[in-house]
């Protein structure tokens, strides 16, 4: 290591006098000197090594993106983009498309309601002994294996969703058309569908939502709550005009990695949803998710090139939603803080 | 916490037999003094020695340190405010207080100097009335008058620092409480600072903590001196600066403290 530094340093310092104090190398001189002068030296060339780390994530996407595009090898699909599902004749994932959002959205939706009444807890209200006691349990929820909220949500929670939840809502959610359960679209009495899914889902965002909103409210200074409180506001109204205006960006981050986790959840959905290719005809009613497809289907995929090719194609269309949610909600989170501290 | 008027002539704000102790640990211990009105004292002493523990315990702030306990009392117009029927967040509304670093809330300048309208619902008219008039108390309308929605933390420190005082007078407190309020800005920043206070002292009770003699000799009206959670000697400013009664005072000015 001594000598290639030394190398470096005497090509990118000055000369230094003879006999004369040796010139202190400038913070700078490595990033600047070293290319032009120094080309073949080991250290300029390590220097590229610093960007290893950012390209390990666009070279796994582009890995990814390059297989499957490879394995599907483009076949055209009658009908790809439209909602007619009828393999062979027609290949339309529309209704896969729609059964993703359908379940990741209202999931989103509601673990980011209770995800912040935890935080908002923990943080706030609760005293510390109890806040010790809820974390750690909510933190737990993230590592139970997904397959396991799967039979959990089918053994236990199904029935009551079946029998017991899901005709209550019907009957009482008769004036929203939609919500009404009829003798076309019934009631299944497992409780598979939209519901059951919608509901582990939350479950399973619930960690990362939480955990997310905690840590940027736990990041308001302490210094801001006193500030708020002085002025004769209560804790809830510090929250709501200080700590949320000032966490507003580790709270849009929970909600789009909690999208995520929600859209691209698979078995736990698999196990749930009913598996029915079509557009759930009630609230109540089974459907199909884009992961869930592709993970019940696969047993087809070497039958023909049609069906290997809508598997992996579908993996581009849920890919391509994926990394376009993460990039807007990244690039929204951006334009938060700019416009926060700089101001325009 | 109605009565709005000085009860009798008694002070407005006074500290009775006050004990602030954590954890078997005594911070501050059987302090009593009163805070002269329209004047400005300063709470000075060596680090640890429970100044700005003092200041916190005169608007309940003390309250949001888990495990600190007081006892006896600190009377705002007669009233005890630690007395179980008084609310903590009328309390504050009443006892203003600045803070050692400035702490403007993320957003505009104008919505900075509402914030404590807009808690009790004042109307807009009003409101744009009050911050008006605090933000030229505090030393900053002419800086800040034509651009009221710029990010309050797009100032400068020093003008931080004084919209927070801003702030705290835009709900027209009887007393204000700054907890080393310059510790972090430049020497310009804390002589506009120092000149705000001037102006203030002359409506309202200040209490100013600082560690600087320098700047307690410029400012104040009286000194409070305290060393270990004691007070050891109250008095005129220049009484106590320049003739003190007690070794550790005479150690402290002079500088040959640790």
């Amino acid at each position: 290591m001594h000598p290639v530094a030394e190398v470096v340093l005497d090509a990118s310092a000055p000369p230094s006098e003879p006999g004369g104090r040796q010139p202190l190398p400038s913070p700078s001189s490595p990033r600047n000197g070293g290319s032009p002068s120094a080309p073949g030296s080991l250290l300029a060339w390590l220097r590229y090594t610093a960007l290893v780390p950012a390209l390990i994530p666009a070279g796994i996407i582009v890995a990814i993106v390059w297989t499957i595009t490879y394995a599907s090898r483009l076949t055209s699909l009658p009908g790809f983009f439209s909602f007619n599902w009828a393999p062979t004749s027609s290949w339309g994932i529309g209704v896969f498309v729609v059964g993703s959002f359908m379940t990741a959205v209202p999931a989103l939706f509601f673990s980011m309601l209770v995800g912040l009444g935890l935080a908002v807890a923990s943080t706030t209200y609760l005293p510390r002994l109890a806040a010790s006691l809820l974390d750690p349990f909510v933190d737990l929820l993230a590592g139970i294996p997904s397959v396991i909220y799967g039979i959990w949500g089918y053994v236990v929670i199904g029935p009551y969703f079946g029998l017991t939840l899901n005709p209550w809502l019907s009957a009482h959610l008769q004036f929203l058309p939609w919500f009404h359960a009829t003798k076309a679209a019934p009631i299944n009495t497992l409780g598979l569908g939209l519901p059951l899914a919608i509901f582990v889902l939350t479950l399973m965002a619930l960690p990362i939502t939480t955990l997310l909103i905690r840590d940027s409210l736990r990041a308001v200074p302490r210094e801001l709550w006193e500030s708020g409180l002085a002025l004769g506001a209560t804790r809830w109204e510090v929250l709501r005009r200080v700590a949320f205006p000032y966490s507003r960006r580790g709270i849009m981050s929970a909600a789009f990695l909690g999208f995520g986790r929600a859209f691209g959840e698979t078995v736990a959905v698999a196990m749930l949803i009913g598996s029915t290719a079509q557009i759930p005809p009630s609230f109540y009613g089974t459907g199909y998710t884009m992961a869930a497809a592709m993970f019940e289907l696969i047993d087809s995929a070497y039958t023909s090139a049609q069906w290997l090719s809508v598997l992996t194609e579908m993996a581009i269309v849920l890919l391509a939603i994926s990394l376009l949610v993460n990039v807007a909600g990244r690039r929204l989170v951006i334009s938060l803080s700019t416009t926060e501290v700089a101001g325009v | 916490m109605s009565g709005e008027g000085p009860v009798g002539n008694g002070p407005i704000l006074s500290v009775d037999h006050l004990t602030v102790t954590a954890k078997g640990k005594t911070l501050l211990d059987d302090i009593s003094l009163d805070f002269a009105s329209n004047s400005l004292t300063a709470v000075v002493g060596p680090s640890g020695c429970g100044k700005t523990t003092l200041v916190r315990s005169l608007n309940r702030m003390t309250e949001l340190t888990p495990g600190l306990r007081v006892k006896g009392a600190v009377n705002y117009l007669g009233q005890n405010i630690y007395d179980r029927s008084v609310n903590p967040v009328l309390v504050r509304r009443r006892i203003g207080m600045v803070f050692q670093r400035p702490t403007v809330f993320p957003n505009s300048i104008y919505e900075n100097a509402a914030f404590g309208l807009r808690l009790v619902h004042e109307e807009e008219g009003k409101i744009d009335i009050a911050v008006r008039h605090a933000l030229t108390r505090a030393g900053l309308w002419d800086e800040v008058k034509d651009d009221l929605e710029r990010p309050a933390l797009s100032l400068s420190g020093g003008q931080q620092q004084r919209l927070c005082i801003a702030r705290a007078l835009a709900v027209r407190p009887r007393v204000l409480l700054l907890d080393e309020p310059t510790s972090a800005l430049d020497p310009g920043s804390t002589q506009r600072l120092e000149e705000t206070m001037e102006h203030l002292k002359e409506e309202m009770v200040l209490v100013l903590v600082t560690h600087n003699v320098g700047q307690a000799a410029r400012v104040s009206d009286r000194v409070a001196f305290l060393h270990t959670g004691h007070l050891v000697e109250m008095g005129e400013t220049e009484e106590i600066l320049e003739r003190p009664k007690d070794p550790l005072t005479q150690q402290f000015i002079t500088g040959r403290f640790p």
